[in-house]
């Protein structure tokens, strides 16, 4: 006999009123145990947000729990007051929500923000909350607590931000925490730590824990049971490993099937073909059948959730024969049109860049005078300045895909920028195709353009919204082609079969299209002017794991068919590895390690690249002893690097070497080259735990 | 944070001078011949020239315009064309007067404005919501030299609670002197008030919808504490910054009242001066004015910079 | 195999924001308030200018809706006759204001650098002194006609349209669709004319319409001022000044017009916030 600390049965939450409702969740039910911790995933519009707020009691007007029960340590929600659903929150049911950037009040001091729930809900008085708050801030490993309780939000990293985030959640003891999507917002290395921090305290406080997130590497290094939900219902709950190793609903089969694993070699990705259902016009049937390659005639009957193994249930009558079954969906083949690429002008490299450098100045002029009473003159002239780009050198063949790795800050959009002009470099030179393009005047726009062009991350800021994708697509046809009229129009067609969309978008606006077919439009826009090198600045990242796939076969088919060179610019290993011939690592400011993707899992690496690594998050259990952790968050104060760029947050730091001297390149036996003051023995073997 | 303010200061002086320069300009070029202004119209034409040169306006612009700033500088504002007096003392009295309206009305804007915006977006969506959105936007659409008669007709002329026009000093007691204040106050508030009103509303709506104060909630703090809390200090912070800004649109405002009402500020001067083409009398007039302008939108970013802890202390990166 | 292409669902439903109540009130009292202009432009129920020392001082009734002035003139007729003359101010005056303001505010907020610090300067010199005192200022210097009373206030709200403008172009600016135009070699003038503009349009359409109502004010307050439209002409702001002595036995000369005034320019203003609303339901104000 179990002890749950939560049940959900059919529990339903309804948006809006009359024809416009829909529910944004509709018949779920989980149970989750004491101590136990369950994973929600979901792509967006699956509704594991609302599932978040309707167990908070924070739906905002408009919404409410329209049917079902929910039992929470024994007591009815949907039967109590508001009054008493406001009395649980915080004391007994915590959450920490996505943007730790904006979820902190500005005016208010850390110590503010800890010691108000502990006043509230444990009673204390003020002195022996504050104390108690050092305390807090201590056990999710927030370093000197003590100063960092009379600072300000705007002091803090974004990790230690969702650190205290999360002290504050567990400031008035809660059984429940819920978590949705707590990491994404954070850099990977981060993500890692954050995820460690949750995995302790769950142990040490016996917490349970609902986790929410679109990414199943994640939910699988802190939770035992697993939940998918699309669009608003649950199709699959079970066991961890169960789910994962041998899913049952088609939805979860596509969705691990589509994702881009570390460790295993793709040629081309599956994929979920279709878009999400409109909920306001919701089939009786199963909602994932347009979709589904498995889909019967039975499948429009409505599906209930049924046993397919001990614990582990699935919406779908197929479910139980289907476990067996692989995912193997893959794109239309590559489309008919072929538009030959231009034949590049220098046979060797498309790109070469030495000694690329920029740095920003912060604050100039009066702004920069500052009081210092350090000795000498009171007041300084301190101006401000950041270098985004430290004396980067890189060099991308005709045809090659060079992957460009790095976490937030790391200077890798800089660069990017900085290769196709967007950005004027102070320093360095780059030649793209031949053309000089960092001499004033020496190489007209319009010959870059039509050599290089980039594809930017986010769908949604990067075409014009009052532009119809016909317009989108004729500007640069019109500038860089000779055609117009009728051969115009045929040319803008065959950028959209070359996309794999078809006319029926040619008068479509971007507020009428997925963030999927966005991307493409904006792949079809740069592949106008018949460039040879395409820079693609975090193409996929914005995008569901599911479409992501699909975006990934299109940019590796596109490369195969037109010869295209790219520098694939991404902080997700697994992706790079895909995708790229090399890849090369990046941390503030310059690059540290750069070699051929296929060793990129067999070692030795650079530190900082090991420590990426072993952050990468991978569906099996983390029981890697092997883990590294990095300690504390890239150093943006814009200080001038002596030394190692990387010796402030090393766990491999020799000693004041690092600091002072700038290491030297080495390069392994399979080409992998890095700067480390370690020799390539000591880096193959594990780091010391500290 | 020195930086800063030494930033804000000398563009302050940079601004006032610019303005200087502006008012300067654009009085000199004006139409009239003050002389004949002065020694009327049929006045010889060598006395007027003579009048002319005594007065300056022979010699080159800078000189002019150096010779003007420079006194200025050292509060000699020089004397009335018109009156032939020196301006200074006039003037002293002029502001004073004024400032009395203009920080009782600030006061009066600042309270009465913002609670009425808290309170009416604690309760949004309200009939009492509705009634206060109401309200101040009919308040908005009349201009205050309408006010200034609403108020005349109503309280002083059929009520007769209020005196209508001028102003009586302190030895005449506080009652009186009160008296005097009490509808030019109310025709400069109103249309503030209703402005700050919006402003502080919508600033408390969308901070109250800020993901910070979802996160209180979501910690359990009650929502009247959260409201005073939490949302209140980030929703005042625009308002504040507008309130310092306002004064600016408070002086405008003064010029019309003081003109109906026949109060001796420096509104009514400035009249005085353009509807005579009293040429110093302008110039001193809207020197003060800019220079209170100035300093009151200093003195909001000073504020604004106190209460804004990223400003106050500034970006300190902690690992 | 399922094929990508055949899957694809039809266009979601258009997000526009509905017609709502206010822009339908606002549209309708629009309408009204520019007719009834247009009609007092050449004609009036009574002669606007038809002295009839006899008939002074009536107060409303059937025959003059709004009463008959010191003048025995019929006050609704002058009312009607000098609509269209604050109106044009409003108008005239947003027109330069717009036509000044943006495109100084897209040099200032796409060029940046030295082009933006002198715009911006001269913005932060010309909003240093209080409106209706620049107004003073400028109209002083001069003969007072509508025309440049108009102009006058037309200056006066340039730095708002360069503030405004240049913020959304900021914002604009930083959007990826306008870094895609400079990656294929774009002019800067396409730039600004063809990508920033067209979306830049919303928030500054929204708020020209409600600085028309600004502008009116503004314009009837140097009229009352007696810095604006000359006698015999009359608009709203000068009728409440010539009104005024009269204020205790003839109050409907001054409220008459004061009315007209106060009602147009809350249709004005319904208009414009109906029109925010329509064009986008999240747009901020603009920072003054």
């Amino acid at each position: 006999m179990t002890d749950n600390i939560l049940t959900l049965e059919d529990v339903s939450v309804r948006y809006g009123k009359g024809a416009d409702a829909l529910h944004a969740i509709s018949d779920v039910s989980l149970s989750l145990e004491r101590g136990g911790a369950i994973g929600v995933v979901g792509e967006s519009g699956s509704g594991k947000s609302t599932l978040a707020l309707a167990l908070m009691d924070l739906l905002g007007q408009g919404a409410q729990v329209s049917s079902g029960r929910m039992i929470f340590d024994g007591m009815e929600l949907t039967d109590l007051s508001s009054q008493d659903r406001a009395k649980l929150r915080g004391k007994r049911m915590g959450l920490v929500f996505q943007d730790p950037f904006t979820a902190l009040n500005p005016a208010l001091t850390i110590s503010r923000i800890l010691t108000e729930p502990l006043m509230l809900h444990r009673g204390m008085g003020e002195a022996d909350a504050k104390t108690a708050a050092v305390g807090l801030l201590d056990e999710v490993g927030i370093p000197d607590p003590k100063r960092v309780m009379g600072a300000y939000p705007h002091a803090l990293s974004g990790g230690m931000k969702q650190r205290a985030l999360i002290a504050a959640a567990l400031a008035g003891e809660p059984n429940l925490l819920i978590l949705d999507e707590p990491t994404t917002a954070l850099d990977v290395t981060i993500e890692a730590q954050i995820l460690d921090l949750l995995a302790q305290l769950r142990i040490e406080r016996q917490l349970s824990m609902i986790f929410i997130s679109h990414n199943l590497s994640v939910i699988a290094r802190v939770v035992d049971e697993v939940c998918v939900l699309y669009a608003s219902k649950v199709v699959e709950f079970g066991p961890k490993q169960r789910v994962f190793n041998a899913p049952s609903h088609p939805y979860t089969k596509g969705l691990l099937a589509s994702m881009v694993k570390l460790d295993v070699r793709h040629d081309r990705l599956e994929t979920i073909p279709g878009r999400l259902p409109d909920l306001r016009r919701a089939p009786p049937g199963c909602f994932f059948a347009p979709r589904c390659p498995f889909s019967e005639a039975a499948c429009e009957k409505p599906q209930p959730m049924i046993p397919v193994e001990p614990d582990h249930q699935s919406r779908c009558w197929k479910a139980v024969d289907l476990m067996a079954v692989p995912w193997h969906v893959t794109d239309a083949e590559p489309g008919t049109v072929k538009t030959p690429g231009r034949t590049p002008k220098s046979g060797g490299d498309i790109l070469i860049a030495r000694d690329v450098e920029k740095t920003f100045t912060m604050t100039s002029g009066l702004r920069a005078l500052k009081f210092d009473t350090s000795g000498g003159f009171p007041i300084r002239y301190a101006p401000q300045r950041f270098t985004a780009v430290d004396k980067v050198s890189l060099t991308v063949g005709v045809g090659e895909t060079v992957g460009l790795v790095g976490e937030s800050g790391c200077g890798k959009s800089t660069l990017a920028r900085c290769l196709i002009r967007l950005i004027e470099p102070n320093g360095g030179a780059i030649e793209i195709d031949g053309h000089d393009i960092t001499t004033k005047g020496a190489t007209d726009s319009r010959v870059l353009a039509r050599t290089a062009q980039i594809v930017f991350q986010n769908p949604d800021s990067s075409l014009n919204p009052r532009k119809t994708v016909r317009q989108i697509l004729s500007r640069p046809l019109r500038l860089y082609g000779d055609q117009s009229g009728a051969a115009l129009e045929k040319e803008v067609e065959g950028l959209l079969d070359m996309v794999r969309l078809s006319s029926r978008y040619l008068d479509r606006y971007p507020h009428e299209m997925s963030g999927g077919e966005k991307q493409r439009i904006g792949i079809a826009r740069a592949l106008a002017t018949k460039p040879n090198f395409l820079i693609c600045d975090e193409a996929v990242s914005a995008l569901d794991v599911s479409v992501q796939a699909s975006v990934l076969n299109l940019l590796t088919d596109l490369r195969d068919e037109l010869g295209l060179a790219y520098l694939f610019i991404t902080h997700d290993l697994s992706v790079v590895r895909h995708i790229a011939d090399r890849i090369a690592v990046m941390y503030r400011g310059g690059i540290v390690e750069i070699g051929p993707s296929d060793h990129l899992r067999t070692g030795p690496h650079h530190p900082y690249t090991e420590a990426l690594l072993s952050a990468a998050t991978t569906l099996e259990s983390d029981n890697d002893t092997t883990r590294v952790r990095l300690a504390g968050s890239v150093n943006t104060s814009g200080a001038r690097i002596t030394g190692c760029r990387f010796a402030d947050r090393c766990p491999r730091k020799i000693g004041a070497i690092c600091d002072d001297q700038v290491p030297e390149w080495k390069e392994t036996a399979d080409g992998v080259r890095f700067s480390c003051h370690h020799t390539l023995e000591e880096l193959s073997r594990p780091v010391e735990q500290r | 944070m020195l930086g800063y303010i030494l930033q804000r200061l000398v563009y302050l002086v940079g601004v006032v001078l610019a303005v200087s320069l502006l008012i300067f300009f654009i009085t000199q070029i004006m139409p009239g011949n003050v002389a004949y202004l002065i020694l009327g119209d049929f006045a010889p034409l060598d006395q007027v020239q003579a009048l002319e040169e005594s007065l300056g306006f022979n010699d080159p612009w800078y000189l002019q315009y150096w010779n003007w700033i420079s006194g200025v500088m050292r509060l000699d504002f020089g004397d009335s064309l018109i009156m032939g007096r020196p301006i200074g003392p006039m003037l002293l009295d002029a502001v004073r007067n004024s400032a009395i309206l203009a920080v009782v009305s600030i006061f009066v804007v600042a309270l009465f404005g913002i609670w009425l915006g808290v309170f009416s977006a604690i309760r949004h969506g309200r009939a009492s919501d509705h009634t206060v959105s109401i309200l101040t936007y009919i308040v908005l659409a009349v201009p205050e030299f309408f006010w200034c008669i609403i108020l005349i007709m109503v309280f002083a002329g059929t009520l007769n609670w209020f005196p209508a026009t001028g102003y009586a000093t302190l030895d005449n007691g506080v009652v009186e002197w009160a008296k005097h204040l009490v509808l030019p106050v109310i025709a400069l508030v109103l249309g503030l008030t209703a402005h700050v009103s919006r402003l502080t509303r919508s600033s408390m709506l969308e901070t109250i919808h800020s993901p910070y104060v979802f996160a209180a909630r979501a910690r359990g703090v009650p929502e009247k504490k959260v409201i005073r809390e939490h949302a209140l200090p980030n929703a005042l912070l625009p308002t504040v910054t507008v309130l310092a800004i306002d004064i600016g649109v408070l002086m405008g405002g003064i010029v019309v009242v003081e003109t109906i009402f026949s109060y001796p500020g420096l509104g009514r001067f400035l009249i005085f001066g353009i509807q005579q083409m009293d040429i110093p009398l302008i110039q001193a007039c809207m020197m003060v004015v800019t220079v209170v302008y100035a300093l009151s939108n200093l003195l909001a970013d000073l504020i604004y910079m106190l209460l804004n802890p990223r400003i106050r202390y500034g970006q300190s990166v902690d690992g | 195999m399922v094929d990508t292409m055949t899957v694809e669902e039809a266009a979601p439903r258009s997000r526009r924001a509905p017609w709502s109540a206010t822009l339908t009130w606002g549209t309708i009292g629009l309408i009204v308030v520019i007719v009834i202009a247009l009609i007092g432009m050449v004609w009036t129920p009574h002669p606007y200018d038809g002295m009839q020392i006899m008939k002074r001082f009536e107060p409303p009734s059937a025959t003059h809706w709004f009463g008959t002035d010191e003048f025995g003139r019929d006050v609704l007729s002058r009312v009607m006759r000098g609509a269209h003359l604050s109106l044009f101010m409003g108008a005239c005056a947003t027109a330069v204001s717009l036509a000044i303001g943006v495109p100084l505010g897209l040099i200032a907020g796409y060029f940046r650098g030295l082009r933006e610090e002198v715009i911006m300067r001269g913005v932060d010199v010309m909003i240093s002194i209080p409106p209706i005192m620049l107004g003073l200022l400028l109209l002083a210097v001069t003969t007072p006609t509508v025309l440049k009373t108009a102009v006058a206030v037309g200056l006066i709200y340039v730095p708002i349209m360069v503030r405004l403008t240049r913020s959304v172009t900021l914002e604009l600016s930083a959007q990826e669709f306008i870094e895609a135009a400079r990656a294929r070699g774009e002019r800067s003038w396409y730039i600004l004319f063809v990508e920033i503009l067209p979306n830049a349009w919303p928030p500054i359409i929204v708020e020209a319409a409600l600085r028309v109502t600004f502008a009116i004010l503004l314009g009837a307050a140097l009229s009352f001022l007696g810095l604006g439209v000359q006698p015999p002409a009359s608009d709203w702001g000068l009728m409440i000044a010539e009104g005024r002595p009269f204020l205790n036995q003839a109050p409907w000369i001054v409220i008459g017009p004061g009315i007209v005034l106060v009602v147009t320019v809350i249709m004005i203003n319904l208009f414009g916030d109906g029109l925010r609303e329509r064009l986008d339901p999240r747009m901020r104000r603009s920072p003054s």
